[in-house]
């Protein structure tokens, strides 16, 4: 994946196109705002990382003036202002997803594959399949090898979160905002707890386990 | 601020320049009040005096009527006769134009004035020292005709009075309201004063000065001055929660970090580095972040207005979606957690993100500290004062001398003191109850506790 990083912290820029370069990834960096307008103008990036503070033209105007020429590539802020309404206020300007700094690169980096990955809005699936484990997103049902499961609607909100991002690893925080809408993270596991319970209905009866723990990062649901 | 700045011409005299210019305007138009009224008084007295010697002429003519020329003659001698030193003057001439009667010697040219001094006058006798002129009157008395006049000294001297009284009150009039304006601005100035010199104790460092207001006081001043200590009190409540921050920060960040230090430390001088080493930096670095975030978080509930993103939210979905988010890890800890909402919704105007915190916060905190077997149960109903929720627990319950720190930051009780948690969760809860203007209380449940938190309508 081709990522633009606009990033005017040269250590930091240097860290996350160094990680991503070791993932097999292609990266350009833009240290200040109006270089990070052009290239992300060129338009052939999957994916734009864009630092809220920057020199020359702020996070914010970037954005906004990217999304008014029209460049629909997915954008994702990175920011070291952890404020309240400062993440509404940067989807509202037009980016896909919000980081706050200090971060792991394992979240960057899933965040990052899930953005580029996001598949237009008319080709939504409504049956997804991994393996043997099938799932209608109409009817809410779960089907492994032709074996009909029942799940409550909230696993069934995890698992199909899970065959979307499938191949990808999601992180504890891309899960909890997504399924539950919990834009903060509680101290106790309830990341762990729901997991294990998706996992008791649809690997332990079977062979072949398909939720994998991703050590330090999150989950992933492959073959 | 310079203390002595304050003294200075202009800032003094402010308050006393206007009220010695209200003064001014208010002695102008009483002087032009009492003009007109001393003008008018004239006007009515001489109107009377004429009035008078009309209706004089008319007596006369009645008196002829019933007794003929020797009545109206000897009446009008009569009343020359009478009239106290010529205070008043008659003269009665025939279809000749001769003197028939009264105490004037000569006949007047024609036509008569209407006033004339007096001594213009042929007079016999002596004249009233006060009286400077006569007003006169010329009356048909059948052939007769009859010449009145009227000294003018009863007017001056009503005039005099008036005069006099007009002129004592206008300037006590003139000196109170110069008192009572210097008065009213020295006061107004006093407290200005008091507001200036409060901000400047402020100014200088000390918060806790405040302006003294009388309890009953409505006035815009006092209004002003309430204002200002509100906001002062706002000031100090806001620099204390930074100082309580950077307390906070160096308290208890810097355990964590030490550990850290020590672990990283460790490594360096170690030969042979262990995955599950770097792990352990990493999650506590981890740790030392959610800590710092859930600080800052805190300091901005309390500091910033999050009210401009404010909407209308069901509490029962709210309660709905957290609990079920809990549920499994409270299984695993072996603790029912149940809900009990009304049928309706129950809406509240808040913030979605920071109401689900709430929440959470408070059933993580009840999962924490009860032991397995315990029951939670999350309460929502609609009051008349407010939607109430209540999260309540038979478990070990709350010290009753710990009630009231728990929503202290970093507070932890003997219980939990060894248990994972950052000691942040209660004081984020009561944080943003306060920003949602909704209060929370900790009570006994015997066993166990209750947190309710009481919404305003």
């Amino acid at each position: 994946m081709r990522v633009l990083v606009v990033e005017d912290d040269s250590e930091t820029a240097e860290y996350i196109c160094t990680s991503l370069k070791a993932l097999g990834h292609v990266t350009k960096h833009a240290s200040d705002g109006k270089q990070g307008f052009l290239d992300a103008l060129d338009n052939d990036f999957d994916v734009i990382v864009v630092d809220r503070m920057l020199p020359g033209l702020d996070g914010m105007t970037l954005v906004r003036s990217v999304r008014g020429a029209n460049v629909n590539t997915p954008i994702l802020f990175l920011s070291a202002l952890g404020g309240l309404n400062d993440r509404v206020n940067g989807l509202e300007a037009g980016a896909d997803d919000y980081l706050v700094k200090p971060f792991a690169f394992s979240e960057l980096s899933a965040r990052l594959t899930a953005l580029a990955r996001r598949p237009p809005m008319q080709t939504e699936e409504t049956r997804l399949q991994v393996v043997d484990l099938e799932i209608d997103l109409i009817r809410h049902t779960v089907c492994r090898s032709g074996q009909e499961i029942a799940v409550q609607p909230r696993e069934f909100r995890l698992l199909s979160y899970l065959m979307k991002n499938a191949e990808r690893v999601v992180t504890r925080t891309m899960l909890l905002e997504a399924v539950w809408d919990f834009h903060f993270d509680p101290n106790t596991n309830v990341v762990e707890t729901h997991i294990s319970r998706l996992r008791n209905k649809i690997d332990k009866p079977f062979d072949q386990p398909l939720i994998h723990t991703v050590r330090g990062a999150g989950y992933s649901l492959h073959g | 601020m310079d203390k002595h700045a304050r003294k200075g011409p202009s800032a003094l005299r402010t308050s006393i320049r206007l009220s010695l210019q209200y003064s001014f305007l208010y002695s102008v138009l009483s002087a032009l009040v009492f003009a007109l009224a001393y003008w008018f008084t004239q006007y009515e007295v001489q109107d009377w005096v004429l009035d008078q010697m009309r209706s004089d002429a008319g007596t006369l003519v009645e008196i002829f009527e019933l007794g003929g020329d020797e009545m109206l003659v000897d009446r009008v001698d009569a009343l020359a006769e009478v009239s106290f030193q010529n205070a008043r003057v008659y003269q009665l001439l025939n279809s000749d134009g001769a003197i028939v009667s009264g105490n004037l010697s000569s006949t007047f040219a024609s036509p008569l004035p209407d006033y004339l001094p007096a001594q213009d006058l042929p007079l016999a006798g002596e004249i009233h020292d006060e009286v400077t002129g006569y007003w006169l009157r010329a009356d048909d008395v059948g052939p007769y005709l009859l010449i009145q006049g009227t000294g003018d000294h009863i007017v001056l001297e009503i005039l005099e009075a008036l005069g006099m009284a007009l002129v004592v009150g206008y300037l006590a009039v003139v000196i109170l309201g110069l008192i009572v304006g210097i008065r009213i601005g020295r006061i107004t100035e006093r407290r200005i004063a008091a507001i200036s010199n409060t901000l400047a104790e402020v100014s200088a460092g000390n918060l806790a000065s405040r302006i003294s207001t009388a309890p009953k006081a409505r006035d815009d001043l006092s209004r002003v001055s309430t204002e200002i200590n509100s906001m002062l009190g706002q000031i100090k409540r806001l620099l204390e929660s930074q100082e309580q921050i950077s307390n906070d920060i160096a308290h208890d960040m810097r355990t964590p970090l030490q550990h850290l230090r020590q672990r990283l430390e460790k490594l360096r001088d170690s030969p042979t580095i262990r995955p599950d080493d770097i792990s352990a930096s990493l999650d506590q670095t981890e740790e030392i972040i959610a800590t710092f975030n859930a600080l800052l978080r805190i300091a901005q509930i309390e500091g910033s207005d999050r009210r401009e993103r404010f909407g209308l939210y069901d509490l029962c979905e709210i309660i709905a979606n957290v609990t079920e988010v809990f549920e499994p890890a409270a299984e695993d800890a072996g603790i029912e957690l149940t809900t009990k909402v009304p049928g309706e919704q129950l809406e509240v105007v808040g913030d979605r993100n920071l109401l689900t915190q709430l929440l959470s916060n408070l059933v993580e905190n009840a999962i924490k500290h009860c032991p397995a077997g315990s029951k939670v149960l999350v309460l929502a109903e609609s009051t008349l004062a407010g939607p109430t929720l209540r999260i309540t627990d038979n478990g070990p319950g709350i010290a009753r001398e710990d009630r009231e720190r728990i929503f202290r930051r970093f507070f932890r009780g003997e219980k939990s003191r060894n248990s994972p948690g950052n000691g942040l969760g209660l004081a984020l809860a009561k944080a943003i109850c306060d920003l949602h203007g909704a209060e929370i209380a900790v009570s006994e449940n015997d066993p166990g506790t209750t947190f309710e938190i009481s919404f305003l309508r």
